[in-house]
């Protein structure tokens, strides 16, 4: 499939030189002593009072050379391992939204981790997604387990690939005793390391944070799966025109995987983005925006100059219910993307801008991915494909619904949607006349009340009690009625 | 005659334009209008048509902010003015602002500074991540009328509280008026945590910051 591109190759290169200047003349500001040492010592230029770092030309083009074209998803059941660009597109929850809108009550509150298990289960179930990445924070985590109280019950729900955050050094430490608990033993996890840990390293515009540096150079030192996302948001962290933006996001980029590269030569990384325009009327977060897909399609063309897999946050919306807005700004971003060449896609679930998971639009999101695949697939090809001979045999006037080259393709060809109406009116309104919402929560309801079992062993469970005595429950339990 | 400088002062603050601003309040000195009146009948004029343009998404944050450099700029003017009168126009206020520590989200907080600043308050940001006893110390330097936080994480939320508690420990609790914001903040935890003020967005900040000094419209 050819991508749809906004900008010419010259515009590209152009933009590619910009990032360079940028990171050459201006710099960033390193917080991080360890990230400031690695820089220094592969050539970086550090001022030790102001803590801005600046990568000279050769420096940056040197390791530019190392960024490795694929990145490899691993699930705890290899057949959902993915490989992307290979196996693109890659179609992952939205995440970390402190609040869900309640399905009995339709309010929003915070989320528990009792709603991850639940979550979790949903996304293991839900064809099109190929990645949890877990949707929602848990208000109810013990002291000590911030990060344990989402991953454990992700881990016993989810056999895909996982993707985690954390909060600090600690909460690292505790999540990987869960992982090797899981794996049966470190080395066990080292094989088949079935999260990939997710940061936001740089806070635009050009800042290198404490902790998520220090928490994207661990795993990269470890050689485990991780890569960093860049947040630029035009107006007010980074240059009100697109162009701008993408020329500071670019170098943002290119900064953070420069660092990774330098901890550990042919480290793995994705060309993650959010890019957004702020509504200058107010400041609001535009995360809904037409704009967000249109830098999503630019960053895509940056990617592939560099021969690096990307993708990132698109199909957010900035409605709070499952309302047309809401479809419509997630479905315009996200085919942007798909046209565009992204690989992955963080999309799925989440309202008002990334503050609120709802169940349902998760069931809608899955349906929007698999058009999403649709598209991928493309246009099948051939003499065979283009018919001529049976247009012939059909003859003008005629019909094609007997024809064994329809037989042949009529449950593949076209997307089965399991959630659009396509009834005559009569008979939606003898069924109820449900919306899309209606039809949403069904769905959910179907896979929230069947093979709910837990996905850990009676060992696996036994040896991450072992680990963790006062460990929450992370039960999957039906929500009933009071 | 002065009816139309009052026209053109009220246009200046609609245009964001500090020079003219500055040089209408020049001009109605030399003229002897009363400074109080210039500032009623002339600026504020400009300053409420610019709020009603902002409500209304006409007219956009920056010049919103250019507003109120130029308000401020024409007040300074008739300063000396007002105080010969003894009419001398109150200060909002100082206050001291900062995203808590262990969170670096810094736009809301920021949002917050240039609309309080616009509107007249002095406002000391000491940035993101910023510990308690960083803000106390501030505000007691300074002897801020109000602190201000900023949290965008469910995590760093109990951040504002302990500087509350902490101020109730040192007996400095009633020295400064505390308000609260950011994403995840309810109005359940702004009274839980025993907070004076919050508000869901910048503009509103304003608002209740005005009405925590005592200062009206
Ligand atoms: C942009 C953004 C970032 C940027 C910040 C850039 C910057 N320079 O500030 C970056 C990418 C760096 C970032 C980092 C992270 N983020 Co963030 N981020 C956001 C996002 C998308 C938008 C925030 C924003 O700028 N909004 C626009 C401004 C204008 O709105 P606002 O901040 O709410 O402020 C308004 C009001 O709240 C109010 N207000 C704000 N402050 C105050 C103060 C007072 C006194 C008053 C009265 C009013 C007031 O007025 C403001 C103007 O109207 C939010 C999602 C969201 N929709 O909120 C997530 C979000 C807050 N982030 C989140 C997360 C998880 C993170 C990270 C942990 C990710 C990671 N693993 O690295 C890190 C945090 C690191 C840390 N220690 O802080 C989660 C929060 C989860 C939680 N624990 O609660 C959110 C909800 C997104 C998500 N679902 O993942 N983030």
């Amino acid at each position: 499939m050819a991508f749809a591109t906004l900008l010419t190759d010259e515009q590209v290169k152009r933009t590619h030189e910009a990032s360079l200047e940028i990171l050459e003349n201006v710099g960033l500001l390193v917080r991080n002593e360890k990230a400031r040492s690695i820089f220094f010592k592969h050539g970086a230029k550090v001022d030790p009072e102001s803590h801005i770092v600046k990568l000279p030309r050769a420096v940056t083009e040197k390791y530019i050379k190392m960024l490795q074209p694929t990145f490899t998803f691993r699930g705890r059941d290899p057949k959902f391992d993915k490989t992307i660009p290979k196996d693109s597109p890659v179609i992952v929850t939205g995440s970390s939204a402190p609040d869900i809108i309640d399905p009995l009550t339709g309010q929003e509150r915070r989320a528990r981790s009792d709603d991850i298990a639940r979550i979790a289960h949903l996304i293991n179930e839900l064809p099109a997604y190929d990645m949890f990445s877990i949707s929602t924070l848990a208000d109810d985590a013990p002291p000590g387990q911030f990060t344990l109280a989402r991953l454990y019950p992700a881990t016993k729900y989810c056999v895909k690939p996982i993707r985690n955050t954390t909060k600090d050094m600690d909460d690292i430490q505790a999540i990987m005793k869960l992982l090797y608990a899981v794996a049966g033993g470190k080395e066990a996890y080292f094989e088949r390391p079935f999260v990939t840990h997710h940061y936001c390293p740089v806070v635009s515009p050009l800042t290198m944070d404490q902790l998520s540096t220090e928490a994207i150079i661990y795993f990269s030192e470890l050689g485990l799966p991780v890569y960093p996302t860049i947040v630029p948001n035009a107006g007010l962290t980074s240059p009100m025109s697109m162009a701008g933006t993408l020329a500071q996001g670019n170098a943002e980029f290119l900064a953070a995987a420069v660092l990774m590269q330098m901890v550990r030569e042919g480290t793995q990384t994705i060309y993650a983005s959010l890019p957004t325009v702020a509504d200058m009327r107010s400041g609001a977060y535009a995360s809904g925006g037409i704009e967000c897909g249109m830098l999503h399609m630019a960053f895509a063309q940056l990617a592939r100059f560099y021969n690096v897999p990307c993708g990132g946050y698109v199909g957010l919306t900035n409605s709070k219910i499952n309302d047309a807005q809401m479809g419509y700004e997630t479905g315009m971003s996200v085919v942007e993307g798909i046209l565009g060449g992204m690989d992955m896609f963080n999309m799925g679930g989440l309202l008002d801008a990334l503050k609120a998971f709802n169940f349902a639009k998760a069931v809608i999101d899955d349906e929007i991915a698999q058009m999403l695949k649709r598209v991928k697939r493309g246009i099948a090809f051939s003499e065979e494909e283009l018919a001529v001979d049976v247009i012939a045999k059909v003859k003008p006037g005629g019909s094609f619904l007997m024809e064994p080259h329809t037989v042949k393709r009529m449950k593949n060809e076209a997307l089965l949607t399991k959630l659009a109406d396509r009834d005559a009116r009569p008979i939606w309104e003898k069924k109820g006349s449900l919306d899309i919402e209606a039809h949403a929560k069904l769905k959910v309801d179907e896979i929230l009340s069947h093979n709910t079992q837990s996905l850990l062993s009676d060992e696996q469970e036994a040896r991450v009690r072992a680990e963790f005595k006062d460990l929450i429950p992370g039960m999957l339990e039906i929500l009933q009625p009071q | 005659m002065s009816e139309e400088l009052r026209k053109k002062m009220a246009q200046s603050i609609i245009d964001g334009d500090v020079d003219t601003a500055v040089a209408l309040a020049k001009e109605s000195i030399a003229t002897g209008m009363e400074p109080m009146d210039a500032i009623s009948n002339g600026f504020v004029a400009g300053v409420n048509e610019v709020g009603d343009a902002f409500g209304r998404g006409e007219m956009f944050l920056p010049e919103l902010v250019m507003a109120g450099e130029a308000m401020k700029a024409a007040v300074a003017t008739l300063d000396p003015e007002l105080r010969k009168r003894g009419t001398e126009r109150r200060k909002l206020g100082k206050v001291v602002i900062a995203t808590v520590e262990g969170d670096i989200h810094e736009i809301g907080k920021t949002l917050v500074t240039i609309m309080m600043s616009s509107s007249g308050f002095e406002v000391f940001d000491l940035g993101v991540d910023c510990p308690a006893e960083k803000i106390i110390g501030k505000a007691l330097e300074i002897n801020a009328d109000i602190i201000a936080m900023s949290a965008l994480l469910t995590t760093t939320m109990i951040r504002q509280k302990e500087v509350i508690d902490e101020l109730e420990k040192e007996g400095l609790r009633g020295k400064f008026k505390v308000m609260v914001g950011g994403a995840p903040i309810t109005r359940d935890w702004v009274k839980y945590i025993g907070a004076d003020g919050y508000s869901e967005d910048a503009v509103g900040a304003v608002v209740v910051a005005k009405q925590l000094v005592g200062a009206v419209d």
